[in-house]
Formats: C-alpha cells, structure tokens, sequence
C-alpha cells in the first residue's frame, strides 16, 4: 500500500508493509493489536510518526529509507503497561537525514528498542531519546554505521531514566567504524538517571578497521574494497533481522548487499 | 617451479633491525623448518615473506616463483601461492568463516566457485580438521579457543591450495590429539598439491610427525646453521647452547635480557645503576 498523504493507520495483528511516497507526511499509527510493520520510504521531505502501543502489545516497526532527497523525520512512540517496541531502521542511501526519535515507556513493565544501521556516504544526523517514565522498564539503544569517503555521521543518544522509574534499565550501544582518515563521525552517548535503583550501560566506539585485522585478511588474498565490504557487511546486515516477514527480510538484505557492493568496490 | 630464494634479507621492526643478512632456498615440495631461541627473527621472517606492514624490508630480495615479491601488496602473494599460518590469527566480528573462505577462493579464480562446490569442500576440509560443524557460520576466530584457531588456519590452508605454506608455531595450544590431526592434513595436502612447506615449531612432537627434510637455525637475525632432520632432533635433546660454543656465537637476545640477580635484602635500584654503569 503506498502512503502520499498524512493519514491514520490503523494496525491489527498481521503484518502490514507501506510504501511511502509524498512530500510532508503525518502519520498517526493506531495500533490495535500486536503486529509488524514495514515501512519503505521511497520519497518524502518531512515525515512525522506517532503512536501508541497499547497494554501487552508488541509491535514491530521497521523503516527501509531508499529516499533519494533529504529527509526530516520526527517520531515519539509511547508504550504503555508491560507493552513491548522495536523500532528499527536501515539506511544505505544517499541522501541526507535528519532524524528525532523519542519512545517513552509510560506503562509499568514496557520494553522499547531503537536500533540503526547506516551507510553513510553522506550527512546523516539521528537524535534518539528512550525515556523510562515507569518501574520496570527496559530501554536499549544500538547503532552501527560504516561511514565511507564523504559520509558524516552524528548520533546523539540519550537514554533518560526518570524519577520513581526504579528497578528499569537503560542500555546503549554505538558504533561507528571507517576505512579511511577524514571521515567525520559524532557520537555523543548520555545517561540521564534520576532514579537509584536502576541498571545503566553505555558503549561507544568510532575508529578505522584494525590495521590488524586488514592484514589478516588481505593475507588471505582479499583486496581492501573485498575488506571493507565483508566488514561492511558483518556490521550492518545483522538489522534485517528485525524484520519478521522473511520476503521483505531477504529484499533487505539483497539492498543492503547490493548497496554495499557498490559503494566499497568503488 | 615455484621455488622461494632469499638474499641477504634485512628487515626492521621500529627502527630495531631484527633481521640482519637472511639467505634462504626452499625448492618446491621441499619441507623446512626454522628454529631458534625466542626472539631471534622467525617469526619476523615468515611476516616479512608474507609483507606485513609493521616489518620493513631495509635491503635483500626475495624472489617467490620467479617474482620479487617485495613490489607485490599482501593479497597478490596469497594470490602468488604463499600462505601464513599465523601464531596469533586475529578475530573478526561479524565476518563469517564461510564469506571469508568464499571471498577468498573466488579472487583467486576466473569464476566464482558455486555455492555447491563451496559447501561440499568446507564441509570436508571442517570434517578432516575434526571441527564444529557451526564453524562457517561462525564469526572469523571469535570466541575460538587457542586450539580452534590453530585448526582454523589449517582450514583455510586446505581450501586455498597455497604453492607455499609458511606455519608460525601452528603446533602451539593444540592438544595431543589435535596436534596429529593437523599433522595428517598438512601431510596430506603437501601430497595433493606439491605444497612446500616452512614452518617454525619448538615441538619435536609435531616435527617427527611432518618430517622436515631441511633445518634452519636462526640466531641474531641470521641463519647460523642448516642441516637435516638429526638437527632439530639434537637441538630438541640439547638445547642451543652447544651451537653457541661450536659455532663461536654470543647471543645477543640473552646479552639483553640479562638482569642483575637480587635477592631479598637488595636493593634493586642500586643493582640496576650498577649494571648500567658496567655497560
């Protein structure tokens, strides 16, 4: 079903795949019951998400951006009691994004995931804040990129733990790796916790392929574009499963290939 | 003939020069090994064939199948034939044993080898290794005991059919049993491809199993002695002191490593400055 036009979705429990495909684009997910949704992005300049995963939901939301035009993109997710989210996305296209995700566990016992992986031969900046607002709540962050000649990649990650939300956790993984000097990759990781009784864990790590690692496989015979795309390939290929219907999982995984292929055998 | 001759072959390591005039000839087919007290240059001589860039080669040459291989980057010598079993073989995230194996195949091949063919021969070459069925899904060398790496390379030697396979202490952190089944492959795949081999082992074990038919002394960054496989036997039973004394050599590794003996009641500092000044 292609998306030209802010509207309402209303999600029952099945999987649903969209092709959006406008300009400015609102779109408000009315989650029914428990369920998977993939979202192609294929053209669009602003796009605005909301939704709200009800009681003992779980929801998967993931967005394929193959937009060949800059992208604003601003979602807020809130789940509620023992609710479960993973929202994920995938970028290896070439074009600029600016994206501002916030997901707030309101409910007691909710879990919310928000996981990237990019290619980037580009500007991409993603602004990601996962709020535990209730007891028990999980939050987890992981973001992978490869940043190639002329990508920049600036990631501000923010898990945010409030007052009362006791016993919760808030996790987050970022990583960023590169072939070659002058690429330009930001990552500021922060913890925000105002509660005592919480779990609490940030991983950062930006930096070149261990020249280590380069010579081990090179001393097999590999050329440094065949490097760069293996390691480009075990980084950023683990997203796609994320995505429950194997069709759409494997068309994914073609693009991310195909994608890769291109722009590290260059 | 894919023979390797080394000349006079001086190698730095951050401006310390650990190979100091290194002459070697390996015919094709033929078995050496290289011995020596540690950290006398072998392991630097197997990196310097295979160009790894933290070695530089100040002068020499060495000629691999009629090239010199020193104009070649590292992928062209795997390519050219010659494979390094390394001593610490590094783990790769994310990178799977079975795309690393089929990426490596297929640059060395004018058509890419077929799913098929590819699965049929790492599931033999794992089988003959006697590894985990996982292995190809697994992650290059991650979470891999000592043992599973050493085997690791042996699998990847199989499958690449190297000209010239070069084994950096491949022996070491295997058990008794693994030792002989990576014995029997190498063997076996020496008969199957002509493959010459140059390996560096301190084991007697793993040696009266390969059979070297030459041997290599090396030490102070040069090859002091060569001679047949009752060399290394000796060397296992006596030690290298006898070649210092018989060949009037002052081994410079030990010289550094020479430290004051102290004892409780010494004072450590004093000893060192004192050492220091009788240098």
């Amino acid at each position: 079903m292609i998306i030209n036009s802010t509207q309402s979705l209303s999600l029952d429990h099945n999987s649903h795949s969209y092709e959006i495909n406008g300009d400015d684009i609102k779109l408000d997910l009315r989650i029914e019951e428990s369920c998977n949704v993939f979202f192609r992005i294929v053209k669009v300049s602003s796009l605005e998400v909301k939704g709200l995963i009800p009681a003992e939901t779980k929801v998967s939301l993931f967005f394929w951006n193959e937009c060949e035009q800059e992208i604003n993109a601003c979602e807020d997710f809130v789940v509620e009691k023992d609710g479960d989210l993973s929202v994920g996305y995938g970028e290896c296209n070439n074009a600029s994004v600016n994206r501002k995700s916030i997901l707030t566990l309101k409910g007691e016992g909710s879990k919310g995931r928000i996981s990237t992986a990019s290619l980037i031969n580009c500007r991409k900046r993603y602004q990601i804040r996962v709020i535990n607002d209730n007891v028990h709540t999980d939050a987890t962050i992981s973001n992978y990129a490869v940043v190639l000649k002329g990508g920049e990649l600036m990631i501000d990650a923010v898990g945010q733990i409030l007052n009362g939300a006791h016993k919760s956790t808030s996790h987050q993984t970022s990583r960023a790796l590169s072939f070659e000097e002058g690429q330009k990759a930001t990552i500021l990781p922060e913890l925000l916790i105002d509660e005592n009784d919480v779990k609490a864990s940030h991983a950062m790590s930006i930096g070149r392929v261990d020249e280590a690692q380069l010579y081990y496989m090179m001393s097999r015979g590999l050329d440094m574009p065949s490097c760069t795309k293996l390691i480009s390939l075990g980084y950023l290929l683990p997203i796609a499963e994320l995505i429950e219907d194997e069709q759409l999982k494997s068309a994914v995984q073609k693009q991310l290939e195909n994608r890769i292929n291109s722009l590290c055998m260059m | 003939m894919k023979n390797l001759e080394i000349r006079d072959l001086h190698v730095c390591v951050e401006d310390k020069e650990i190979l100091k005039g290194v002459d070697l000839s390996l015919k094709q087919g033929e078995s050496h090994v290289l011995m020596g007290p540690n950290g006398n240059g072998k392991s630097t001589l197997l990196a310097a064939i295979m160009g790894d860039p933290r070695y530089t080669v100040t002068s020499g040459s060495i000629i691999f199948d009629d090239k010199d291989i020193l104009k070649m980057p590292v992928n062209e010598r795997s390519i050219a034939g010659i494979f390094l079993g390394m001593q610490y073989p590094q783990e790769i995230n994310g990178v799977t044993n079975s795309d690393f194996l089929r990426a490596a195949m297929n640059v060395r091949r004018d058509r890419p080898v077929s799913l098929f063919q590819f699965i049929k021969e790492m599931e033999k070459t794992i089988d003959d290794l006697k590894m985990s069925p996982d292995l190809a899904h697994r992650f290059l060398n991650e979470g891999f005991s000592g043992g599973e790496k050493k085997r690791n390379e042996i699998v990847q030697m199989q499958m690449l059919k190297p000209s010239l396979a070069m084994l950096d202490e491949i022996d070491s952190g295997l058990d008794v049993d693994a030792i002989k089944i990576v014995a029997d492959a190498i063997n076996r795949i020496r008969q199957e491809n002509n493959m010459s081999l140059l390996i560096v082992s301190h084991y007697d074990r793993f040696l009266e199993l390969i059979k070297p038919e030459i041997t290599h002394v090396l030490v102070n960054g040069r090859i002091v002695l060569t001679g047949g496989p009752d060399l290394y036997q000796k060397i296992d039973q006596q030690g290298y002191d006898w070649i210092y004394e018989q060949y009037n050599i002052e081994p410079e590794i030990e010289q550094e490593k020479k430290r004051p003996q102290l004892s409780i009641g010494s004072c450590a500092v004093r000893e060192t400055l004192k050492g220091a000044e009788t240098k």
